[in-house]
């Protein structure tokens, strides 16, 4: 994190108890943490390759028509 | 000051407080925000317990109500009166409020954004095709935006370039408190002006049982060219659920700091976004309808998108005002929210600070992405003879189009065991989610390979 993006001291007291209000993983150090990456099946894989190259092609049509209809 | 419910829990539970991390602008910010809401509950203060936690929904459901949206329904109606699009749109709605109940969910149990999630989780290479078909989406739809923003202004013989220095300035002055709650009032403030459509509907004076019979019976069906009927199709789906507002919704959730104690709100905030929707939307598509008889020939002006000077045309002036003001409000909110998801995916996916709460110095390329993408389009809309009205339907077919890949990460998100604990998705809700994907899916495939292969002559319309 940003040396920058650090309060250097806490403001007051105050401010520090209200972080207590925060639930643990809330604070930004927390949420830029890396969560554990999920395994994905090898049938997953496939059904999301297959629904990738459908919409890239169906985009492409959609793209190639917009422009054939402008000219 | 009484001790905050993570103190609490520590001290019930016995366990020894580690040392806290250093507190940034952002933890300070949301923290003061959730000392509100627990104030607020403890208290007992129910309905203003749901004024502090709505927003996100709201926000992602009146941004889509956008102005390429309003643009689509009001062309829809001028070209096939009322019938069976509009009980459809009521359907989008609905389907809508089931895909962002999900990224309100998610974003509130896990605390993070959905780009962050899928890059993460995924693995990078899922991660930036997401934020790449986000990317391009939104510059597409931003574009429209400014579009719908020139439309209403041009009703008022003002120029694109004012068009396009307005929403630029809008988009700076929202983002300039260094705040989350600032940036979500003030776009709040302004999406309830989409009501001003409802108020055209109305000028317009529509046959009521028409609009009932028209409601309950999804009829008439609309006759004609198959390939008009399926791009008016997919961009009413287009209209309504969009990458964008997964990606928006999910982060606004976790940068607003709701928790899972919150997801009641959450949910109330999702529907009453998603009806408020439904209702602007349909009322759209009633003030176009007033057009039905007048052949399209009328909205010719700027490209095809003349609706506020035909309208004022056909029902007098004071509607014409009030449609060309409601486009320049569509624009303004969707050109502020969609530019706002456009930095929260980009600010997660190259792991920089992404919230409202950071201070631009400390989330440079949250706020310069904000910007830049709002500029981009801004300039777009510069070129002379632009054709409008098919840029607005193009980008929510596009929109369709790409929403099934974004569906499914996010159903898949939702049913993580291991990030969601015991808020995944139940069977039922699964069920629907897919059935969903696979409406959205065929009707983009639908119109996009209709139209190629009329364009290739491989069929003819």
């Amino acid at each position: 994190m940003a040396r920058s993006d650090q309060r250097q001291t806490p403001a007051n007291e105050e401010e520090e108890d209200l972080v207590d209000f925060l639930e643990p993983d809330q604070l930004a150090v927390d949420r830029s943490r890396p969560v554990p990456r999920y395994p994905l099946a090898a049938r997953t894989r496939v059904l999301l390759w297959v629904l990738r190259v459908f919409v890239l092609v169906v985009g492409a049509m959609v793209i190639y028509t917009f422009f054939s209809q402008l000219s | 000051m009484s001790s905050g419910p993570a103190e609490a829990q520590a001290a019930a539970g016995g366990t020894i407080a580690l040392p806290r991390p250093p507190l940034t602008h952002e933890d300070s910010d949301r923290s003061l925000d959730r000392a509100r809401v627990h104030s607020a509950r403890q208290g007992g203060r129910k309905w203003f317990l749901l004024w502090l936690l709505i927003g996100p929904g709201i926000l992602a459901m009146l941004g889509e109500n956008d102005g390429p949206s309003m643009i689509s329904y009001a062309a829809t109606g001028a070209r096939y009166g009322l019938g069976f699009f509009l009980p459809f749109i009521v359907v989008t709605f609905v389907i809508a409020m089931v895909c962002q109940e999900m990224c309100m969910r998610v974003g509130a149990v896990t605390h993070r954004g959905y780009g962050q999630l899928v890059l993460q989780r995924f693995g990078p290479l899922w991660g930036w095709f997401a934020a790449g078909d986000l990317l391009f989406t939104n510059l597409v739809t931003l574009i429209a935006e400014f579009v719908a923003i020139r439309i209403g202004l041009a009703y008022f013989h003002i120029g694109a370039g004012v068009a396009a220095a307005l929403g630029l300035a809008l988009v700076v002055f929202t983002m300039s408190g260094g705040r989350y709650w600032r940036f979500e009032r003030i776009v709040l403030g302004l999406a309830m002006f989409n009501g001003l459509f409802l108020v055209a509907a109305i000028m317009v004076k529509p046959h009521l049982g028409a609009v009932a019979h028209s409601l309950v019976t999804f009829s008439p069906f609309p006759g004609g060219s198959l390939n008009t009927l399926l791009l008016l199709f997919a961009s009413t789906v287009g209209a309504t659920v969009t990458p964008w507002m997964i990606f928006f919704q999910q982060s606004a959730s976790a940068d607003k700091g709701l928790t899972p104690r919150d997801l009641k709100q959450g949910r109330i905030d999702t529907i009453a976004g998603g009806t408020l929707g439904a209702i602007f939307g349909c009322a759209a598509l009633i003030a176009g309808a007033a057009l039905v008889t007048h052949g399209g020939a009328s909205i010719q002006g700027l490209a095809g998108a003349g609706f506020p000077g035909a309208l004022s045309k056909v029902d007098g002036n004071a509607v014409g005002t009030i449609f060309a003001l409601g486009l320049i409000e569509a624009g303004a909110v969707a050109v502020l929210t969609i530019s706002a998801s456009t930095g929260y995916a980009v600010g997660e996916c190259i792991g920089k600070a992404s919230s409202f709460n950071n201070a631009p110095r400390n989330a440079g390329w949250f706020y310069a992405t904000n910007i830049s993408v709002a500029l981009v389009a801004a300039v777009i809309i510069l070129i002379p003879g632009a054709p409008l009205l098919s840029i607005a339907l193009n980008a929510n077919v596009l929109a369709t189009v790409l929403l099934p890949v974004t569906l499914v990460f996010m159903i898949m998100l939702a049913n993580d065991r291991e990030l969601m604990g015991r808020w995944v998705n139940s069977a039922m809700l699964n069920r629907v989610a897919m059935v969903i994907v696979a409406f959205v899916a065929l009707a983009g495939a639908a119109y996009g390979i209709d139209s190629f292969l009329q364009t290739v002559h491989l069929i003819h319309g």
